[in-house]
């Protein structure tokens, strides 16, 4: 491709959760020419949050969703470009960065990854069988079909337990099945624990799922294993959703960015990857705290460390 | 050429705003059946999508051909309602 045919930005982000959004309101308000790509929703996991608590500013909470679209808005007021894409490669062509998209390819002076992560599958029998007819993974998209039913949900980390709470609006009753111990916040067990004395969750702890069994093209029940006894015991349910942690989107710059053993980003304490010029802040970045107000302080500080970045570039290349 | 849009929705349901949005962005007009308002429809998105799960979005074409996209897949819409 000939040098005037590149389409060249300052910036180019990769997601645009609330890590990218914050990064681009300060990277867009500073005239840095800024482009993100998000292959699902912007806001990313916060707007499939039904109800976020903690993000500072609002003190009586507010609806996931509500606070992805205002981050989105806001990005946008100042002149943030969303494309409805997926980067599927980056390469590191030193100056530039080329990045092959589903618009198709891209040129950046930076680039901020910020993929998060997305769901983890158990892998039991079943699994992929029923998947969205029994099986789910977003409480907030389909929960609602299991109004005056029995639901099982797999998982024992902040989010079973924070989407096990919102699936008591429709389900008569959960089974939360725990491999181990719950490892959720105490704030939130302290919640949990309301729903278990008023019957309507019942915890079943140190049980493996070994299947999901389906009739009549219905998930009936769970079979599972109590780790102490060994023995098998049935969940009979309508529906499973499945929270059993996350998988880092970082599959497609495994062979450009230092990786740490679980998949996530290293970076220095400038979030600065191993590759000069890619930057990572948010879920993807190893050492991450995994929450809205987290991410988008790393993304707010990622633009002041892209934009001395880009100074520094310009001064050389001057 | 798009007759009419109907989109099945959940209150919480972001996809179901991307699709909106996406429909708006293209000067598409639409009907909403909101399953948290009106949980008697659900057996009938169950039936169009063969999912329990939203958005679900039917196209009806002026010939009455019908196309059904589970989800937020713009691969799928665009050139539903193109
Ligand atoms: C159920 C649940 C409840 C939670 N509740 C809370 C809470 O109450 N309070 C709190 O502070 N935190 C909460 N969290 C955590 C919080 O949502 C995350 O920490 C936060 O969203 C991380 O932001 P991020 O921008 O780093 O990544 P994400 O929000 O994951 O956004 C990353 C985006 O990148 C996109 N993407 C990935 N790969 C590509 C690619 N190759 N090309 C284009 N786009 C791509 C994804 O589609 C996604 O939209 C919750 C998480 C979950 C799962």
């Amino acid at each position: 491709m000939s040098e005037e045919k590149k389409i060249v930005h300052d910036v180019i982000m990769i997601g645009a959760g609330p890590a990218a959004l914050s990064a681009a309101i300060y990277t867009t308000r500073e005239d840095i020419d800024t482009l993100l790509f998000e292959r699902g929703v912007p806001g990313g996991l916060a707007a499939i949050t039904d109800w976020v608590d903690n993000y500072p500013g609002f003190p009586e909470g507010l609806a996931g969703l509500d606070l992805a679209n205002n981050l989105q808005k806001q990005a946008e007021r100042f002149g943030a470009v969303i494309e409805l894409g997926e980067v599927m490669k980056i390469t590191d062509e030193g100056e530039f960065k080329k990045l092959e998209t589903t618009s198709g390819d891209m040129y950046a002076r930076a680039v901020l990854i910020a993929t998060g992560s997305d769901y983890k599958k158990t892998g039991v029998p079943g699994e992929q069988e029923y998947y969205a007819r029994g099986v789910h993974y977003c409480a907030t998209c389909d929960g609602a079909f299991y109004r005056d039913k029995r639901l099982v949900v797999i998982g024992g980390g902040n989010s079973a337990v924070q989407e096990s709470i919102f699936l008591t609006r429709f389900a008569t009753h959960i089974d939360l099945l725990v491999r181990s111990t719950i490892k959720a916040s105490d704030v939130l067990q302290k919640d949990l624990q309301k729903f278990v004395d008023n019957g309507k969750i019942t915890v079943h702890l140190n049980t493996l799922t070994d299947e999901i069994v389906g009739e009549d093209n219905k998930v009936v029940k769970v079979v599972g294993t109590d780790k102490a006894t060994g023995k098998n015991i049935d969940f009979p349910t309508d529906g499973v959703f499945v929270f059993v942690g996350l998988k880092p989107n970082s599959e497609f710059v495994k062979d450009l960015v230092d990786l740490d053993d679980i998949g996530l980003i290293k970076t220095d304490a400038n979030l600065h990857t191993s590759v000069p010029g890619v930057f990572a802040a948010g879920d993807i970045r190893s050492g991450a705290t995994l929450q809205i107000a987290s991410a988008a302080g790393e993304g707010a500080t990622a633009a002041l460390k892209i934009r001395e970045y880009l100074d520094a570039r310009e001064h050389i290349l001057e | 050429m798009v007759k009419n849009i109907t989109i099945f929705t959940t209150n919480t349901c972001a996809y179901c705003a991307m699709v909106k949005k996406y429909l708006d962005v293209k000067n598409h007009k639409y009907d909403i059946v909101n399953l948290d308002e009106q949980p008697h429809r659900q057996a009938e998105a169950l039936a169009l999508s063969g999912a329990m799960t939203v958005p679900v979005t039917v196209v009806t074409k002026h010939d009455d051909t019908r196309e059904v996209i589970v989800g937020y897949n713009l691969a799928k819409l665009a050139p539903a309602v193109a």
